[in-house]
Protein backbone atom coordinates (compact mmCIF):
# COMPACT_ATOMS: atom_id res chain seq x y z
CA UNK A 1 0.00 0.00 0.00
CA UNK A 2 2.63 2.29 -0.98
CA UNK A 3 0.20 4.10 -3.41
CA UNK A 4 -0.76 6.92 -0.85
CA UNK A 5 -2.12 9.89 -2.22
CA UNK A 6 -0.72 12.78 -0.21
CA UNK A 7 -4.26 13.41 1.62
CA UNK A 8 -4.47 10.45 2.82
CA UNK A 9 -0.76 9.68 3.45
CA UNK A 10 -0.68 13.02 5.54
CA UNK A 11 -4.23 11.79 7.40
CA UNK A 12 -2.57 8.34 8.25
CA UNK A 13 0.88 10.63 9.58
CA UNK A 14 -1.92 12.20 11.92
CA UNK A 15 -2.78 8.78 13.35
CA UNK A 16 0.53 7.89 13.88
CA UNK A 17 1.23 10.79 15.77
CA UNK A 18 -1.38 10.58 17.90
CA UNK A 19 -1.14 7.41 18.41
CA UNK A 20 2.62 7.38 18.99
CA UNK A 21 2.39 10.56 21.14
CA UNK A 22 -0.16 8.74 23.32
CA UNK A 23 2.38 6.19 24.62
CA UNK A 24 5.14 8.09 24.80
CA UNK A 25 3.44 11.30 26.78
CA UNK A 26 1.90 8.45 29.39
CA UNK A 27 5.12 6.35 29.39
CA UNK A 28 6.99 9.55 30.72
CA UNK A 29 4.19 10.51 32.97
CA UNK A 30 4.05 7.20 35.08
CA UNK A 31 7.41 6.51 34.87
CA UNK A 32 7.76 9.44 37.47
CA UNK A 33 6.28 6.63 39.49
CA UNK A 34 10.29 4.49 39.37
CA UNK A 35 11.43 4.86 43.33
CA UNK A 36 8.16 6.40 44.90
CA UNK A 37 5.37 3.30 43.83
CA UNK A 38 3.61 1.66 47.00
CA UNK A 39 5.50 -1.40 47.12
CA UNK A 40 9.18 -2.45 45.49
CA UNK A 41 6.97 -4.97 43.25
CA UNK A 42 4.84 -2.38 41.82
CA UNK A 43 7.90 0.11 41.49
CA UNK A 44 9.14 -2.59 38.90
CA UNK A 45 5.78 -3.25 37.22
CA UNK A 46 5.03 -0.14 37.07
CA UNK A 47 8.44 1.38 35.71
CA UNK A 48 8.02 -1.92 33.35
CA UNK A 49 4.83 -0.92 31.87
CA UNK A 50 5.99 2.42 31.33
CA UNK A 51 9.03 1.10 29.75
CA UNK A 52 7.08 -0.91 27.90
CA UNK A 53 4.83 2.44 26.72
CA UNK A 54 8.11 4.24 25.51
CA UNK A 55 8.41 1.02 23.24
CA UNK A 56 5.41 1.12 21.75
CA UNK A 57 5.75 4.65 21.01
CA UNK A 58 9.27 4.45 19.49
CA UNK A 59 7.49 1.55 16.83
CA UNK A 60 5.20 3.89 15.96
CA UNK A 61 7.45 6.71 15.35
CA UNK A 62 9.54 4.34 13.00
CA UNK A 63 6.42 3.81 11.28
CA UNK A 64 5.83 7.35 10.83
CA UNK A 65 9.35 8.35 10.20
CA UNK A 66 9.65 5.49 7.25
CA UNK A 67 5.82 7.13 6.18
CA UNK A 68 7.19 10.84 6.19
CA UNK A 69 10.96 10.07 5.43
CA UNK A 70 11.53 11.83 8.55
CA UNK A 71 13.62 10.86 11.65
CA UNK A 72 12.03 9.04 14.70
CA UNK A 73 14.19 10.57 17.71
CA UNK A 74 13.49 13.93 15.59
CA UNK A 75 9.77 13.33 15.96
CA UNK A 76 10.37 12.31 19.21
CA UNK A 77 11.74 14.55 21.16
CA UNK A 78 12.01 17.98 18.45
CA UNK A 79 8.56 19.43 18.89
CA UNK A 80 7.74 22.20 20.38
CA UNK A 81 5.32 21.72 23.28
CA UNK A 82 2.03 22.65 21.07
CA UNK A 83 3.41 20.23 18.42
CA UNK A 84 2.20 17.17 20.77
CA UNK A 85 -0.94 15.40 19.53
CA UNK A 86 -1.53 13.04 22.81
CA UNK A 87 -5.42 12.85 23.99
CA UNK A 88 -5.74 15.78 26.71
CA UNK A 89 -6.15 12.16 29.05
CA UNK A 90 -2.28 12.81 29.02
CA UNK A 91 -2.32 16.49 30.00
CA UNK A 92 -2.67 15.97 33.71
CA UNK A 93 0.61 15.30 36.20
CA UNK A 94 1.04 11.78 37.96
CA UNK A 95 -0.77 13.54 40.64
CA UNK A 96 -1.70 10.58 43.20
CA UNK A 97 -1.55 6.56 43.24
CA UNK A 98 -5.44 6.63 42.40
CA UNK A 99 -5.13 9.54 39.62
CA UNK A 100 -2.74 7.25 37.93
CA UNK A 101 -4.60 4.21 38.15
CA UNK A 102 -7.59 5.93 36.86
CA UNK A 103 -5.90 7.07 34.08
CA UNK A 104 -4.55 3.60 33.45
CA UNK A 105 -7.51 2.16 33.48
CA UNK A 106 -9.39 4.54 31.38
CA UNK A 107 -6.16 4.80 28.69
CA UNK A 108 -5.34 0.91 28.51
CA UNK A 109 -8.75 -0.19 27.72
CA UNK A 110 -8.86 2.81 24.72
CA UNK A 111 -6.21 1.65 23.48
CA UNK A 112 -7.31 -2.11 23.34
CA UNK A 113 -10.62 -0.95 21.38
CA UNK A 114 -8.57 0.77 19.24
CA UNK A 115 -5.37 -1.58 18.35
CA UNK A 116 -8.20 -4.53 18.16
CA UNK A 117 -9.26 -2.30 15.27
CA UNK A 118 -6.05 -1.70 13.81
CA UNK A 119 -4.99 -5.18 13.64
CA UNK A 120 -7.64 -4.96 10.44
CA UNK A 121 -6.23 -1.66 9.10
CA UNK A 122 -5.54 -1.87 5.31
CA UNK A 123 -1.92 -0.04 5.74
CA UNK A 124 -0.13 -3.83 6.47
CA UNK A 125 2.60 -2.10 8.54
CA UNK A 126 0.38 -0.71 11.01
CA UNK A 127 -1.70 -4.34 11.44
CA UNK A 128 0.80 -6.08 12.11
CA UNK A 129 2.46 -3.49 14.89
CA UNK A 130 -1.23 -3.48 15.92
CA UNK A 131 -0.92 -7.41 16.69
CA UNK A 132 2.72 -7.25 18.35
CA UNK A 133 1.49 -4.17 20.62
CA UNK A 134 -2.25 -6.17 21.49
CA UNK A 135 -0.18 -8.86 23.21
CA UNK A 136 1.79 -6.55 25.58
CA UNK A 137 -1.02 -4.71 26.08
CA UNK A 138 -2.93 -7.76 27.45
CA UNK A 139 -0.95 -7.91 30.59
CA UNK A 140 -1.60 -4.07 31.19
CA UNK A 141 -4.94 -4.53 31.09
CA UNK A 142 -5.06 -6.90 33.25
CA UNK A 143 -2.88 -5.13 35.96
CA UNK A 144 -4.84 -1.64 35.77
CA UNK A 145 -8.35 -3.81 36.13
CA UNK A 146 -6.56 -5.53 39.23
CA UNK A 147 -5.20 -2.00 40.85
CA UNK A 148 -9.12 -0.55 40.21
CA UNK A 149 -10.80 -2.87 42.19
CA UNK A 150 -8.19 -2.80 44.77
CA UNK A 151 -8.70 0.96 45.37
CA UNK A 152 -12.39 0.41 44.65
CA UNK A 153 -12.71 -1.87 47.61
CA UNK A 154 -10.29 -0.85 49.52
CA UNK A 155 -9.89 1.92 52.16
CA UNK A 156 -13.06 4.54 52.13
CA UNK A 157 -10.04 6.97 51.11
CA UNK A 158 -8.93 4.74 48.38
CA UNK A 159 -12.56 4.74 46.95
CA UNK A 160 -13.12 8.57 47.32
CA UNK A 161 -10.04 9.38 45.82
CA UNK A 162 -10.65 6.75 42.53
CA UNK A 163 -13.32 8.23 42.13
CA UNK A 164 -12.67 11.54 42.15
CA UNK A 165 -9.86 10.98 39.82
CA UNK A 166 -12.27 9.48 37.15
CA UNK A 167 -14.74 12.27 37.62
CA UNK A 168 -12.13 14.91 36.99
CA UNK A 169 -10.41 12.29 33.98
CA UNK A 170 -13.60 11.35 32.25
CA UNK A 171 -14.16 14.11 29.57
CA UNK A 172 -10.42 14.21 28.69
CA UNK A 173 -10.59 10.32 28.25
CA UNK A 174 -13.09 10.57 25.97
CA UNK A 175 -10.59 12.50 23.79
CA UNK A 176 -8.79 9.48 22.68
CA UNK A 177 -11.03 9.14 20.22
CA UNK A 178 -11.12 12.91 19.29
CA UNK A 179 -11.78 13.45 15.90
CA UNK A 180 -8.82 13.83 13.53
CA UNK A 181 -8.16 15.34 10.06
CA UNK A 182 -9.24 13.32 7.42
CA UNK A 183 -10.78 10.83 9.29
CA UNK A 184 -12.83 9.77 6.43
CA UNK A 185 -9.76 9.69 4.06
CA UNK A 186 -8.59 6.43 6.60
CA UNK A 187 -11.95 4.62 6.71
CA UNK A 188 -12.55 4.85 3.37
CA UNK A 189 -9.09 3.67 2.50
CA UNK A 190 -10.07 0.89 4.81
CA UNK A 191 -6.98 2.05 7.25
CA UNK A 192 -9.13 3.02 10.03
CA UNK A 193 -11.53 0.10 10.06
CA UNK A 194 -13.90 1.91 11.83
CA UNK A 195 -14.61 5.64 12.91
CA UNK A 196 -13.41 6.33 16.27
CA UNK A 197 -16.56 7.48 17.26
CA UNK A 198 -17.69 3.69 16.91
CA UNK A 199 -14.40 2.59 18.61
CA UNK A 200 -15.84 5.29 21.49
CA UNK A 201 -18.96 3.94 21.54
CA UNK A 202 -17.00 0.42 22.12
CA UNK A 203 -14.80 1.40 24.92
CA UNK A 204 -17.48 2.91 26.60
CA UNK A 205 -19.58 -0.43 27.04
CA UNK A 206 -16.35 -1.67 27.92
CA UNK A 207 -15.36 0.41 30.72
CA UNK A 208 -19.15 1.72 32.16
CA UNK A 209 -20.01 -2.24 33.23
CA UNK A 210 -16.17 -2.28 35.25
CA UNK A 211 -16.59 1.24 36.70
CA UNK A 212 -20.11 0.00 38.47
CA UNK A 213 -19.18 -3.54 39.43
CA UNK A 214 -16.41 -1.37 41.35
CA UNK A 215 -19.00 0.35 43.13
CA UNK A 216 -17.63 3.45 41.30
CA UNK A 217 -20.02 6.56 39.70
CA UNK A 218 -20.05 6.38 35.91
CA UNK A 219 -19.92 10.00 35.00
CA UNK A 220 -22.55 11.31 32.26
CA UNK A 221 -21.54 10.23 29.02
CA UNK A 222 -20.30 13.40 26.71
CA UNK A 223 -21.25 14.18 22.97
CA UNK A 224 -18.75 13.54 20.36
CA UNK A 225 -15.16 15.38 21.80
CA UNK A 226 -14.27 17.94 20.01
CA UNK A 227 -11.75 18.54 17.77
CA UNK A 228 -9.28 19.87 20.39
CA UNK A 229 -9.32 16.89 21.97
CA UNK A 230 -5.67 16.33 20.73
CA UNK A 231 -4.66 19.93 20.57
CA UNK A 232 -4.97 21.49 23.85
CA UNK A 233 -2.23 21.36 26.19
CA UNK A 234 -1.44 22.34 29.69
CA UNK A 235 0.89 24.16 32.07
CA UNK A 236 1.71 20.36 33.43
CA UNK A 237 2.37 19.09 30.03
CA UNK A 238 4.54 21.74 29.74
CA UNK A 239 6.78 20.85 32.32
CA UNK A 240 6.97 17.62 31.41
CA UNK A 241 7.93 18.50 28.18
CA UNK A 242 11.13 20.53 29.62
CA UNK A 243 12.06 17.40 31.29
CA UNK A 244 11.79 14.77 28.36
CA UNK A 245 13.36 17.37 25.99
CA UNK A 246 16.25 18.37 28.39
CA UNK A 247 18.95 15.62 27.54
CA UNK A 248 18.32 15.82 23.48
CA UNK A 249 17.84 18.98 23.86
CA UNK A 250 21.40 19.63 25.10
CA UNK A 251 23.23 18.78 22.39
CA UNK A 252 21.11 18.79 19.30
CA UNK A 253 23.55 17.42 16.89
CA UNK A 254 24.86 14.73 19.41
CA UNK A 255 25.14 11.60 18.58
CA UNK A 256 23.92 9.32 21.52
CA UNK B 1 -0.95 -4.07 51.59
CA UNK B 2 1.43 -4.17 54.37
CA UNK B 3 0.74 -6.39 56.74
CA UNK B 4 -1.48 -8.78 54.77
CA UNK B 5 1.57 -9.28 52.60
CA UNK B 6 2.54 -13.11 51.46
CA UNK B 7 5.91 -14.29 50.40
CA UNK B 8 5.68 -16.36 47.05
CA UNK B 9 8.33 -18.33 45.81
CA UNK B 10 8.59 -18.56 41.93
CA UNK B 11 10.39 -21.24 39.85
CA UNK B 12 10.79 -20.26 36.46
CA UNK B 13 11.63 -22.96 33.35
CA UNK B 14 13.86 -21.65 30.78
CA UNK B 15 12.88 -23.38 27.57
CA UNK B 16 9.94 -26.36 27.02
CA UNK B 17 11.20 -29.32 28.98
CA UNK B 18 14.06 -27.76 31.18
CA UNK B 19 13.23 -28.87 34.84
CA UNK B 20 11.41 -25.96 36.99
CA UNK B 21 14.18 -24.11 38.79
CA UNK B 22 13.87 -21.37 41.95
CA UNK B 23 14.21 -17.75 40.70
CA UNK B 24 13.95 -16.21 43.94
CA UNK B 25 10.64 -15.04 46.08
CA UNK B 26 8.02 -11.93 45.16
CA UNK B 27 6.17 -9.73 47.92
CA UNK B 28 2.30 -10.05 47.25
CA UNK B 29 -1.53 -9.78 49.05
CA UNK B 30 -3.03 -12.34 46.49
CA UNK B 31 -2.82 -14.94 44.13
CA UNK B 32 -3.13 -12.14 41.48
CA UNK B 33 -0.94 -9.55 42.14
CA UNK B 34 1.43 -12.57 43.12
CA UNK B 35 1.33 -13.47 39.58
CA UNK B 36 1.81 -10.13 38.19
CA UNK B 37 4.73 -9.10 40.25
CA UNK B 38 6.53 -12.67 39.24
CA UNK B 39 5.95 -12.03 35.67
CA UNK B 40 7.77 -8.68 36.27
CA UNK B 41 10.58 -9.68 38.00
CA UNK B 42 11.34 -13.35 36.49
CA UNK B 43 9.55 -12.87 33.12
CA UNK B 44 10.11 -9.36 31.72
CA UNK B 45 12.79 -9.87 29.65
CA UNK B 46 11.51 -12.91 27.94
CA UNK B 47 13.77 -15.45 29.64
CA UNK B 48 11.07 -17.85 31.06
CA UNK B 49 8.65 -20.24 29.73
CA UNK B 50 6.73 -21.00 32.30
CA UNK B 51 6.80 -20.06 35.89
CA UNK B 52 5.14 -21.66 39.18
CA UNK B 53 4.35 -19.13 41.47
CA UNK B 54 3.92 -20.91 45.08
CA UNK B 55 2.78 -19.30 48.79
CA UNK B 56 5.78 -20.12 51.08
CA UNK B 57 3.87 -21.31 53.49
CA UNK B 58 2.63 -23.84 51.71
CA UNK B 59 5.64 -25.45 51.13
CA UNK B 60 6.69 -28.17 53.28
CA UNK B 61 10.14 -27.56 54.59
CA UNK B 62 12.43 -30.46 55.39
CA UNK B 63 16.06 -29.55 57.29
CA UNK B 64 16.53 -32.26 60.07
CA UNK B 65 20.13 -33.64 59.75
CA UNK B 66 19.37 -37.13 61.48
CA UNK B 67 16.76 -37.74 58.24
CA UNK B 68 18.80 -35.88 55.70
CA UNK B 69 22.63 -35.77 56.99
CA UNK B 70 22.76 -39.59 58.75
CA UNK B 71 26.25 -40.20 59.99
CA UNK B 72 26.98 -43.46 58.53
CA UNK B 73 28.49 -44.23 55.24
CA UNK B 74 25.45 -44.07 52.78
CA UNK B 75 28.03 -44.50 49.43
CA UNK B 76 26.08 -47.73 48.95
CA UNK B 77 22.95 -46.25 48.52
CA UNK B 78 24.28 -43.89 45.75
CA UNK B 79 23.05 -44.34 42.33
CA UNK B 80 27.06 -45.60 41.20
CA UNK B 81 26.54 -48.47 43.22
CA UNK B 82 29.60 -50.32 44.66
CA UNK B 83 33.07 -49.64 43.71
CA UNK B 84 34.10 -53.14 41.10
CA UNK B 85 36.90 -51.57 39.72
CA UNK B 86 39.83 -53.04 41.95
CA UNK B 87 37.84 -56.80 42.15
CA UNK B 88 37.62 -56.94 38.40
CA UNK B 89 40.99 -55.98 37.76
CA UNK B 90 41.51 -59.24 40.08
CA UNK B 91 39.20 -61.35 38.31
CA UNK B 92 41.26 -60.21 35.02
CA UNK B 93 44.36 -61.03 36.05
CA UNK B 94 43.08 -64.47 37.21
CA UNK B 95 41.65 -65.14 34.04
CA UNK B 96 44.55 -63.71 32.25
CA UNK B 97 42.22 -61.49 30.44
CA UNK B 98 43.57 -58.17 28.81
CA UNK B 99 43.71 -55.11 31.36
CA UNK B 100 41.05 -52.63 31.07
CA UNK B 101 43.31 -49.89 29.82
CA UNK B 102 44.21 -52.24 26.69
CA UNK B 103 40.47 -52.85 26.30
CA UNK B 104 39.43 -49.63 25.55
CA UNK B 105 41.84 -48.92 22.49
Amino acid sequence: MTDLDRETRDALAELLLAMADDEFVLGFWDSEWTGIAPILEEDVAMSSVSQDEIGHAKALYELLAELTGGDADVIAFGRPVDGYRHAALMNHARTDWAFSIARRFLYENADAVRLESLAASAYRPLAELAVKMRREETYHLLHFDLWLRRLAEGSDESHARLAAAIERLWPDAQAVFAPLAGEALLVAAGILPEPLETLRARWLERVSPRLTAAHLPVPAIPDRPGADGRTRRTDEFAWLHGEFTAVASSEADATW
Amino acid sequence: MGSKDRVWEVFRQEAEGDPMIHGGSVRAPDEELATHYAREFYGRRQESERLWIVPRDAILELDDPDLLKPPFDRSFKRPGGFLIKHKLEAARERAGSPQVEEMEE
